[in-house]
Formats: C-alpha cells, structure tokens, sequence
C-alpha cells in the first residue's frame, strides 16, 4: 500500500497523532500547560500549511476510503477556517490557562474538535459524516465545561442536551434518507432521490434540516446558543461560534445542495422561512440584551440568518436560465461571510475573554454579571487594543467597508437581488442596519463612558491572537479577490456540472 | 400500485410486533390480577434476599466514582468485541498481501488502535482515575 497516495489527509493525520502525544505528555510531565500549547500551535500552523498546499495543487478532488472522503477545493476552505479559529483559540489559550492543571487536556480535546470538523467538511457520506459531527461535539461538550463553575455546566449540560436530540433528529433523517434510496453516499443519493420520491423523502428532509438548524443555529432551533455561549469559558464559546456553527454549514451545504437537490422547491422554501425569521428575531433580541457574551450569541444567530440566505438564493437561483451563476456566487458569498464571521465571531469572544480577566482582577461582586456591559465602560483608556479590536469587529459585524464582514454580505446580498429575490435582500439590509444598534452601543461604553477602573495589561496571548484577527479582518476587505476566487471555486464543488 | 408492495407494506410485522409487545405484559398483569388469590402477610412483603431476613436499610449511601471504572471498563471491553472481527479479517488470505510499514495491514491497524487505547490507560492510571479512595 503507498502512504504518499494519502499525503492530502496529512493534516488531520498529523492533528490525531498530535492529540494522542499531547495527552501522553501531558499525563507523564507535570506543569506542561504552556509546552502543551506550543505544541498544539505547532501542530495547527503546520496542518494548515498542508492544508492550503492541497488546495493549491493539482490533486484537488481525490476521493479517499471507498468514496467516504473527498479533498476539494471546498473542504480545503473549511478546513483552513476551521484551523484558523483553533489557532486563536490556542494561542489566547497560552495566556488563560498557562500550567493550569488540565491544560493539556484542554489542548487535546480542542485538537480533535479541530479534527471532526475537519472530517465533516471533506465527508461525502452521511456516516463518515455522522462520525464527524459526534467527535467535534463529543469534544466541544467537554470543553464548554471546562471552568467547572456552576454557569459552565448548566452552559454544558444545555449544549450536551440540545446537541444530542438534534443529532438524533439528523440520524433518524439519514435513516430515512438511507432507506429511501439504500445508499449513504451523497452522490447516490443524489441520483437515486430524482427517481424514486415518496412522502418519506419530505419527512427525511424535514429531519435532516432540523438537525443541521439545531448546529447553525437557526430560529427556532436557537435557543441552547445564548444560554451556552454566556456560560461557557469565553474561549470555548468562541471556538462554538466561529467553528463548530461553521461545521454545521459545511455539512449541510454538502448533504442539501448536492443530496437532496431533486427537493430543491421544498428545502427553497423551508429556508426562505428559518433565514428570514433567524436573522430578524437574532438582531431583535440582540438589542434587549445587557450582557455582552449573550448580545454576542444573538448576534452570531443574525448572522447564520445571513449566511443561511445562501440556500434561499441557490434554490431560487437554480429554477432559472441562467442560475448556475447566480448560485455559485451565492455560495461563494455565503463562503465568505463563513470566513469573516469566525475570525469576527473569535475576535469578540477573546475580547469578552479580555474583560472577563480584567473584571477578575478588580474583584468580581458576589452575584455579579462579569459579562454585563457596565464592564466594558472606559475600555478604551483599561484595555487599548482589545477595544479598538473589539470596534473593528463590531464594524466588521455590522457589514461596514473595508472589513472582511462587508465583503461576505456584499455577494451574497448581490446574488439575492441577481435571482429575484429583493425582498430578502431587503430584510438582510434592514437587519443589518438594525444590528448597528447594539454594536454601537458597546462601542459608545467602551469609548464615550468613563473607566470603571484603572489601566490593565493585557495578556500577550490574548493581544497577539486579537491583533492577529484584526489584520485576518481587514486583510480579507482591503484585498479580498483570492478570498474570493477561491471561494468561487470551492463553490463550484456544489453545483451540478 | 396492486402487487407492489409499498415501502409502508414491510413495516407491518413491525407494527404487528410492536402492538404485541404492548399487549403481553398488561395482559399478563392483568391474568395475575385476576386469578391470583392475595393473601399477603409481613413475611411474604419483605424484600427476598436469598432466603435470608434482610438486615439494614436499603437508602444506604455509597462513593459513585466507581463510574471512572466502569468507564474504563466498558473501552476495554469494546475493545476485546472489536478484536473478534478483526481475527477473521487477519486470517483472510487475501487481504495478507497488503503491507505497511514491512507488516501485515491488519495488524497494523490494530496496532494503532491499541496504541491509543493504551495511551487512554496511561492516562487514566496518571491522573489517578483508578485510585480508590
């Protein structure tokens, strides 16, 4: 047998491996928190540096393990996000948990979420798939309850709950799916559902769609993602928006655009309805908020609305003459939005990090909010440069120019209006307006109010992961045509050839 | 559609079971109910403990970290099931010409799979999951 044949795999072959040393090194040495991390970082730059070598080759689209694995442009472009966000994670992590006892399990476990997402983005079958989604959630489980205080696990325990009943919906519906056509490959199943439609199709898409709504956490599947992202550590929560929601992307992207195409009028209408609902029930509870980590959660919900427009806009698009244009951009926008909202996404959660240490050190109040908006009064003059990363994300989240935010909605709005649908497009601009509300408003306590304390040093782990994502920001709106080029390719995987 | 069964169609007997399965156990409960004479006494109420008087309360209270043991043993017990389709793929002639590594495929995977297993262990034992205390 040739190894070299599986060298595009070396990536999560070598974040596995690497997960099993951490947790060997770090059940052998004592105080190896920080070694651990290092490590971790290592491993990840070099994963991504395999990764985006495979998407710049020649070999893209080799089909791996009897067809259950597939190495395209489109996985390449989920893999390198869902790297990105680990990398974050982990280097904000150095300054959090230092030698802290558990570090390396923190490590470990943040690797092989790392790795299931990964799995999910290039599967083309629906077990290999299943398997993928269970090892990132089975991780990020234990990760959400990493603190041990009493709101991680009631944080926790909500995300465990929900996320176990949708990844049961979402089996049951790759049963139904695997019965109705007696195949879990995608492909076949994609040929197989245009001949043989029963009613049992519906109720399988119906299950499939609640299922993956649950992980993108679309209204009125929302609930568990406020509740869990306020009470998880500020790292964890940013690691759930910016990775594991994107993961819940890649695998519907693949499973309803190529599986389930011969349904596209029903699905085109299913998210016509959770896109339109997700984004303005998002913004409008995001406004009510006082809580930063919980304005935050709603605000990532709006943004899956956005995001969850690019099916909207393929469905449309494809009953058209000239839709499969139209379609590939939208994706390609969808694309996009995915990749700035989770370096946006992280950036805000390492800066609730920020606050959240810098709240610790002046004394938390017993029964006291360490994530309430008051905190961030004056963090301007407290923390320079997580608050004026914070205001770049903000901006970026509300779709200003030039920020990587602005070019993700700026396609995918654009190909709304292409296929005819200008009262979506209309809704997602008039959300959009009305997120700025409550992005202004943090920003107005961060600079117009006075510092509830004095000036702080910030970690270098958690300035160096924010300045970081501040260039990924902006890099991505002042020059965004590779970005764009390749999620055009990556989309082009998608559609019909 | 005559003659064609419809995919509903094959899930009949299932139904058929399912409303069996309900149907028995109420029915048995119901026939004792019915026939059974009832004469009960102190004796025939207490808990049956091999015959034996029972001695204590039952509410007693005891440590649930046994659970990192049965956790542990359930991987390993796993681990044993999985060995048993493995053996017939090992002794499978055809499969023995892939090599990895200079060794046969088969046995490497396991390889790998008990190597990780074993780390778990390492584990486990190095943060004191399985001292009793």
């Amino acid at each position: 047998m040739d190894l070299g044949f599986y060298t595009p795999l070396g990536a999560e072959a070598l974040l596995t491996a690497l997960a099993v040393l951490v947790i060997l090194l770090g059940s052998l040495m004592k105080k190896s928190g920080n070694l651990m991390g290092y490590l971790s970082l290592a491993g990840l730059v070099v994963s991504l540096g395999l990764v985006m070598s495979t998407a710049m080759s020649a070999k893209l689209g080799q089909v791996f393990f009897f067809n259950t694995i597939s190495v395209d442009a489109l996985s390449q472009f989920f893999k390198a996000v869902f790297l990105v966000v680990s990398m974050l994670v982990v280097i904000a992590s150095l300054s959090r948990y230092k030698d802290a006892k558990g570090a390396d399990e923190f490590y470990a476990l943040l690797l092989l979420a790392t790795v299931g997402m990964m799995v999910v983005s290039s599967s083309i079958d629906l077990v290999t798939l299943f398997v993928g989604f269970e090892l990132a959630s089975l991780s990020t489980y234990a990760l959400a309850a990493f603190d041990k205080s009493k709101r991680n696990l009631e944080a926790a325990m909500k995300y465990f709950i929900f996320g176990s009943v949708s990844s049961a919906f979402m089996l049951f519906g790759f049963s139904l799916l695997y019965g109705m056509t007696g195949t879990t490959k995608i492909a076949g199943i994609a040929s197989a559902a245009l001949s043989n439609f029963a009613p049992a199709t519906l109720v399988a898409l119906i299950f499939v769609i609640a299922g993956f709504a649950f992980k993108m956490a679309l209204v009125p599947f929302h609930m568990w993602a406020p509740d869990t992202y306020e009470g998880a550590p500020a790292l964890v929560s940013g690691l759930l928006a910016a990775g594991s929601k994107k993961m819940g992307f890649a695998a519907a992207f693949r499973v309803i655009f190529v599986a389930l195409l011969a349904l596209r009028l029903e699905w085109y209408l299913a998210f016509a309805i959770l896109a339109a609902l997700t984004m303005t029930l998002g913004n409008v509870l995001a406004i009510w908020q006082n809580n930063v980590r919980r304005i935050f959660a709603y605000s990532s919900v709006a943004q899956a609305g956005y995001m969850a427009m690019t099916f909207v806009v393929v469905g449309a698009a494809l009953g058209q003459p000239n839709g499969a244009a139209i379609a590939q951009n939208s994706i390609a926008g969808g694309l996009l939005l995915i990749l700035g909202h989770a370096l946006m996404k992280m950036g805000a959660f390492i800066a609730a990090a920020v606050v959240g240490y810098m709240v610790l050190k002046d004394g938390l109040k017993e029964g006291s909010d360490p994530d309430d908006i008051s905190n961030y009064a004056g963090l301007g003059r407290r923390a320079p440069i997580t608050a004026f990363c914070l205001l770049i994300f903000m901006f970026a989240l509300a779709g200003i120019p030039p920020t990587a935010g602005y070019i993700g909605k700026f396609v995918l709005f654009g190909s709304a209006i292409n296929a005819g649908l200008v009262w979506l497009a209309v809704l997602a601009i008039l959300n959009s307006a009305l997120s700025l509300y409550y992005y202004l408003r943090i920003i107005s306590y961060m600079y117009l109010k006075e510092p509830a304390g004095p000036k702080i040093s910030e970690p270098k782990g958690y300035a160096v992961a924010l300045i970081l994502t501040m260039i990924g920001v902006i890099g991505i709106g002042v020059y965004p045509q590779p970005f764009y080029n390749w999620a055009m390719q990556a989309a082009a995987v998608l559609l019909p050839h | 559609m005559a003659g064609e069964p419809m995919a509903v169609d094959y899930y009949i007997p299932l139904i058929i079971f399912m409303i069996m399965g309900a149907i028995v156990p109420i029915a048995a409960l119901a026939a004792v109910k019915i026939i059974a004479p009832l004469k009960p006494s102190r004796k025939k109420r207490s808990t049956y403990e091999g015959g034996l008087c029972p001695v204590r309360d039952a509410k007693i209270q005891y440590s649930v970290q046994y659970y990192l043991f049965a956790i542990v043993f359930v991987i390993f017990d796993v681990e044993v099931l999985f060995l048993y389709p493995w053996i017939y793929v090992y002794a499978n002639k055809a499969l023995q010409q892939f090599m990895v590594f200079g060794m046969n495929n088969a046995v490497f995977e396991m390889l790998l799979f008990i190597v990780v297993l074993l780390v778990g262990l390492v584990y486990a034992v190095k943060k004191e999951a399985l001292r009793w205390v």
